[in-house]
């Protein structure tokens, strides 16, 4: 049926309550959002919303309808990979000891993560990449007692051509 | 010079030509009451917000205007929901106000707050939290122009009490009206080639049909449609909110379809090959079982509102755009036929199904609509509640005018009769008005009696009492085993004594000798209420039971 992980780009005019209203249509669908971010574009009266959203094609079609007939909508569009660039940062806490903490300093570096903090039983570190990626790095950390983990979740452009 | 807030607004208000507000004062709102004084805009007090949504709905549905009511805060906005919902269901074009506590107070729980913008997001076309005086104007503005374009709907504007009690100077006020950032998403520039498609099903097809909705008539384009179906002899079938939007004396108008349609029209559409729908979005009332409708059928939907489209049934060509416009480009794209087999053989059927039938499945009752509209006037406007009562009126009330009956379709909100009827009134002041209303709904805004009493608003009232919830006792008769449950409403309610008691003239008659009590509430001068006795086992036929399609419509109890 095509139901699997939905990228939806929605161009809104910056103003207070148009994210409420935005997610009230998916709210009301039925449908839950995986991930959302929001923030201003080049034109500070416009901002970009970048949902995730776990759906089939023909509800993705229902609900950029819906949407664009929101009146501070200006646009909606289905961000497909392969077609996009895709990105996504996350945060991770992790709990160190002296038996794991060499194989996380190695690990940090195998997968290219940032240090933000470093103590001695606790370290933040942040890294970036495609959402599969962060799936990774998440995997990998796991095991040795991640305590915390924030996501920006996923932003997305459009590749070359696209007016979007 | 120096203005208030409350006089910007009621200026801005009138500048877009706003002649009434249906409305209910209260803390929050009265720095605009203060205000209304000096404004040539007329106030009409209800007796409960519900019904100023209610009478601002019909005011909007039969002038075509945009209605607006206001509330205060708290409790007032509240009450307003229901009409709000009732408004956006059908797309009344509606500018709803509400007083709020001042900004400061804002999210601070403060006496007589609510988050009516919250509440009322899934049932607005948009809404506006005020809290700038300088914004007044162009927010208003731009509302009025969210509230009539494409798809009409309901606008809520909410006006916290310092914000219209707040003095600008003249200068200041005089900011431009910031424009809408226009929508970046591509227009569809398809239309030429979709309306070329169309044609030329409608040309190629043998069985066709159109199918008009309530979009018709919000889009005026009624005479283009009347063109269009003369020149095509294309028969032709409403959904609820499309009824009397075309007039046509030879035999092209086969009623109305779906649940409580006639079986005329459902078992054409479901025969028919090409059906063109105009400003319906097919709702699950029409449809009944969506895959089992007009199986045979290529199905054409033109509809300025994208998200109709597709929404329920798959339209095989789909145009979205104005109705006017499309119909005027099409009209000379479709061939003149003649048609002669395919209206031959809906001839048949029709003589076959009984030319009265309808009257008769609306028996008494239906009898006794029909006597009514005989004893008034050609203009008369009718409004029906919810239920058994809406029904009846439907079938056996000829509407003459796209305007000519109002009905509250999409929510099916009982107790939307006698105020909007104090609406169409208001705004209709040439025209008979008449309200069909059952006991249920009647009680539900019963409160207005004492509105029309007051504004001496000649309403004509028609209550058919069968001292119970008659529709959910039909339901309950024929599928649940006739098993009733909480839906008695008794006989010990005096209608008529209440009625007069809010100073309206009234009169009792059973449904079966009325002749006498409507020429009596014809002829009165000011609000008249008849109360209609009826047998609470007369119900209406025929019907879609629940889970069949449009052609398993049932005249009767079985087994």
């Amino acid at each position: 049926m095509g139901m699997r992980e939905r990228i939806i780009a929605i161009l809104v005019n910056n103003k207070p309550g148009v994210l409420s209203r935005v997610s009230g249509v998916f709210g009301r669908l039925g449908y839950n959002i995986e991930s959302l971010c929001v923030a201003e574009t080049i034109s500070p009266e416009v901002s970009r919303i970048t949902s995730i959203t776990n759906a089939d094609s023909d509800f993705i079609e229902k609900v950029k309808k819906q949407l664009i007939r929101l009146v501070d909508v200006l646009d909606v569009v289905e961000l497909v990979p392969g077609q996009s660039a895709q990105r996504e940062m996350i945060l991770i806490g992790i709990n160190m000891d002296q038996h794991n903490r060499p194989e996380i300093i190695e690990g940090i570096g195998l997968f290219d993560c940032k240090i933000i903090s470093m103590h001695n039983d606790y370290c933040i570190i942040q890294a970036a990449g495609s959402r599969e990626e962060m799936g990774t790095i998440i995997n990998f950390f796991n095991p040795f007692g991640v305590d915390k983990i924030a996501r920006t979740g996923v932003v997305a452009l459009q590749h070359k051509d696209s007016e979007f | 010079m120096e203005k208030t807030g409350a006089e910007i607004l009621l200026q801005t208000l009138k500048e877009e030509g706003v002649e009434i507000i249906f409305g209910y004062p209260g803390a929050n709102s009265l720095p605009i009451h203060d205000s209304l004084d000096e404004s040539p805009i007329r106030h009409y007090l209800v007796r409960h917000e519900q019904a100023a949504a209610h009478a601002a709905d019909g005011y909007a549905r039969a002038t075509g205007k945009v209605g607006v009511c206001m509330g205060t805060s708290g409790p007032g906005a509240t009450n307003l929901v229901t009409g709000i919902a009732t408004a956006y269901m059908d797309s009344t074009p509606m500018i709803v106000l509400t007083g709020q506590v001042t900004t400061d107070l804002l999210g601070s729980d403060a006496f007589q707050e609510t988050d009516i913008i919250g509440i009322t997001m899934p049932i607005t076309k948009h809404s506006y939290l005020i809290t700038d005086p300088a914004n007044i104007q162009s927010t208003v503005k731009q509302a009025f122009e969210i509230a009539r374009s494409g798809r009409p709907g309901p606008v809520l504007i909410d006006l916290p009490r310092n914000v219209m009690a707040a003095k600008l100077e003249q200068s200041e006020n005089e900011k431009p009206v910031t424009p809408t950032l226009k929508k970046r998403h591509a227009e569809s520039k398809k239309n030429e080639q979709q309306l070329q498609q169309i044609a030329k099903y409608m040309n190629m097809s043998e069985r066709p049909v159109i199918l008009i909705g309530g979009g018709v008539k919000l889009s005026q384009a009624c005479d283009e449609l009347s063109t269009l179906i003369e020149k095509g002899s294309i028969p032709f079938v409403s959904t609820m909110m499309g009824i009397g939007s075309v007039q046509t004396a030879n035999g092209f108008n086969l009623g109305f379809i779906g649940t409580h349609g006639n079986k005329l029209a459902n078992r054409i559409a479901h025969d028919s090959d090409f059906i063109l729908t105009v400003g319906a979005r097919f709702s699950d009332r029409s449809t009944s079982i969506v895959k089992e409708f007009a199986p045979l059928a290529t199905i054409a939907q033109i509809d300025i509102d994208p998200s109709s489209i597709g929404k329920v049934i798959k339209a095989d060509i789909s145009l979205v755009c104005d109705i006017k416009e499309a119909l005027a480009e099409l009209i000379p794209l479709v061939e003149k036929r003649d048609r002669a087999e395919w209206l031959k053989r809906i001839t048949m059927e029709r003589d076959t199904l009984g030319k009265d039938r309808s009257m008769k499945e609306c028996g008494p009752a239906g009898a006794f609509i029909g006597n009514v509209q005989k004893a008034m006037s050609e203009k008369s406007i009718a409004i029906t509640d919810v239920g058994l009562n809406q029904i009846w009126t439907l079938r056996s009330w000829e509407t003459k005018t796209p305007r000519g009956m109002i009905t509250p379709g999409g929510l099916g909100t009982m107790g939307f009769g006698l105020p909007a009827a104090m609406g169409v009134k208001v705004g209709m002041p040439d025209h008979d008005v008449i309200v069909f209303s059952g006991d249920g709904g009647f009680f539900m805004n019963i409160q207005e009696l004492a509105t029309i009493s007051y504004y001496n608003l000649p309403v004509k009232i028609v209550v058919f009492n069968n001292g119970h919830l008659g529709m959910i006792r039909q339901i309950q008769d024929l599928f649940y085993g006739a098993r009733f449950n909480d839906i008695e409403l008794g006989d010990n309610v005096d209608i008529v004594a209440v009625a007069k008691g809010f100073g309206i003239q009234a009169d009792r008659v059973n449904v079966e000798d009325s002749g006498s009590g409507i020429e009596k509430m014809c002829a009165a001068d000011g609000p008249f209420l008849l109360e209609v006795l009826v047998d609470p086992d007369t119900y209406v036929f025929p019907i879609i039971p629940p889970g069949r399609s449009n052609i398993d419509m049932i005249g009767g109890r079985q087994g």
